[in-house]
């Protein structure tokens, strides 16, 4: 009994995105209010809200492309303090883990869709260019583009390139996918195939900290539902709980609105 | 006029032409930093930066060319009319084709740079990989028409005395009092000058689409 007792909490899975109090401001705007997340493996979560509410700023702050300003953010075994600057080593330690998909995909419009996911590979790991293609081009077959290699991005539609993006970040082996609103600037059917695609890499056991606002995904496919206002958190919890009996009236209001739509 | 009379001042070609490649090299060498300095997120610098460009701009080529070759080139240094008037096309094409760099740069969304740090690429590759490609397809049909006016520009250097096309067609003309035929000659070889500068530039171009758009 005793052994047992102790084997679980060995065994308790330790986060692998942990943000403690992190806040973050523009100015004298509080865009992140004192924001606390634990993620643990395997956890898909997804965060909606209000517009302006800080959703991208949050997923912004777990890589450090935009600084928060105070707090503790981990990642894996990579801890930062937002008071200090980190340096370059660290935030390429943390960045290593995190793999980010963009709502306007951001591919590279002057290299093949190969090319936009070999890149990276052969910089950032040391891979060769025969390695690294070869990677590619499984990944591509995964999101079901093998035909699309040696297109350019100009080439492919939005749900293309957006998978070819989702493709281009799993092939630094990351430990966390973030997604801001990758479906936003498709149009519906678009948007099902990049949904798809992310089912099933969360089916994969992937980690990932979804923005949306598809609330079917955020509904059947994320364990966890966060929902944000004013840059703090309103809710979080079990997303069926979350989706469907939100406590604060604030939530409420959004949901009810996005239902309305 | 002679033959021999034009091929006289077909032999300012080599002059024109090194002081228009020499000045626009100088200039895409080191309208770079330039560029990069005018970007810099360092305020002061930057102010500094878009003031020396706005000043040598606000000039006229030919107060440049003087204020090197009498300014600079009398007192402290000994410089040749060649020598003074590359310095001075020099630091006019630097300002410029750190404009046109500018605009290159400009034209590449910030979502590129996000991408590129999000990818973890160091610095020195997202500059090679990412933007300097794009950058230069943006810059380059800007950078042929500049290199065209430069090379029209360049005449000025006719004025301290370098044996360029426009001097030597003065020349000629003082000499056999024939100013038409003189001047004739030197504007066929201003244009059999740039012709190949802007077909290559165009051809160059045309590839450079083709590829992104296969
Ligand atoms: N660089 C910036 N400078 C100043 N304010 C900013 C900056 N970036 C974002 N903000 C502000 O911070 C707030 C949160 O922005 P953020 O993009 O995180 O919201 P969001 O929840 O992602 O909204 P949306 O659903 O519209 O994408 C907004 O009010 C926005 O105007
Ligand atoms: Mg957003």
């Amino acid at each position: 009994m005793h052994r047992q007792w102790n084997l679980s909490v060995i065994d308790s899975p330790r986060p692998v995105v942990k943000l403690e109090h992190v806040s973050k401001r523009y100015g004298a705007f509080d865009v992140l209010k004192d924001i606390n997340l634990s993620v643990l493996p395997g956890d898909v979560l997804a965060i909606i809200g209000p517009s302006g509410s800080g959703k991208s700023t949050l997923l912004r702050c777990i890589n450090w492309l935009e600084p928060a300003n105070s707090g503790i953010i981990s990642v894996g075994d990579v801890t930062i303090r937002c008071e200090e600057v980190p340096e370059k080593s660290r935030l390429t330690a943390l960045r290593r883990q995190l793999g980010m998909v963009f709502q306007s995909f951001n591919l590279f419009p002057h290299m093949t869709v190969l090319r936009n996911i070999s890149l990276a590979q052969e910089r950032t790991l040391g891979r060769s260019r025969k390695e690294a293609d070869a990677i590619s081009l499984n990944l591509l077959d995964r999101v079901g583009l093998a035909d699309k290699a040696y297109q350019y991005p100009v080439r492919c539609s939005g749900g293309q390139q957006q998978r070819i993006a989702i493709a281009r970040a799993l092939a630094l082996d990351p430990k966390v996918m973030l997604f801001d609103e990758p479906t936003s600037a498709l149009d519906p059917e678009l948007g099902l195939e990049v949904l798809a695609v992310m089912r099933e890499l969360a089916g994969s056991g992937m980690t990932m900290i979804v923005v949306t606002h598809e609330m079917g995904f955020a509904e059947n496919v994320s364990e966890h539902t966060m929902i944000m206002a004013e840059g703090e958190i309103l809710e979080y919890g079990p997303s069926r709980e979350v989706i469907r009996n939100p406590k604060t009236e604030r939530a409420r209001r959004f949901l009810r609105a996005v239902n309305d739509r | 006029m002679t033959g021999a009379d034009a091929a006289h001042i077909a032999m300012g070609i080599p002059m024109t032409l090194g002081l228009t490649a020499g000045a626009f090299a100088i200039g895409s060498v080191l309208g770079f930093p330039v560029m990069l300095a005018r970007s810099t997120g360092f305020l002061p610098l930057r102010v500094a930066v878009i003031a020396v460009i706005a000043f040598v701009r606000a000039l006229p080529p030919i107060l440049w060319v003087f204020l090197i070759y009498f300014g600079l080139g009398s007192g402290l240094l000994n410089l040749s009319p060649f020598v003074a008037a590359l310095s001075a096309f020099g630091l006019i094409a630097a300002v410029n084709m750190a404009e046109i760099y500018r605009g290159g740069m400009l034209s590449i969304s910030s979502g590129q740079w996000e991408a590129a740090r999000a990818l973890n690429l160091s610095r020195v590759s997202t500059w090679t990989d990412i933007m300097i490609p794009q950058m230069t397809r943006v810059a380059l049909p800007p950078s042929a028409t500049y290199v065209i006016g430069l090379m029209k520009d360049s005449a000025i250097a006719s004025t301290i005395g370098v044996t360029e096309l426009a001097y030597r067609g003065k020349q000629m003309s003082q000499i056999t009092f024939e100013g038409l035929s003189a001047f004739a000659v030197v504007g066929v070889c201003y244009i059999a000058l740039s012709l190949p500068v802007a077909w290559i530039a165009r051809t160059a171009e045309k590839k450079l689409r083709a590829k992104v758009a296969r």
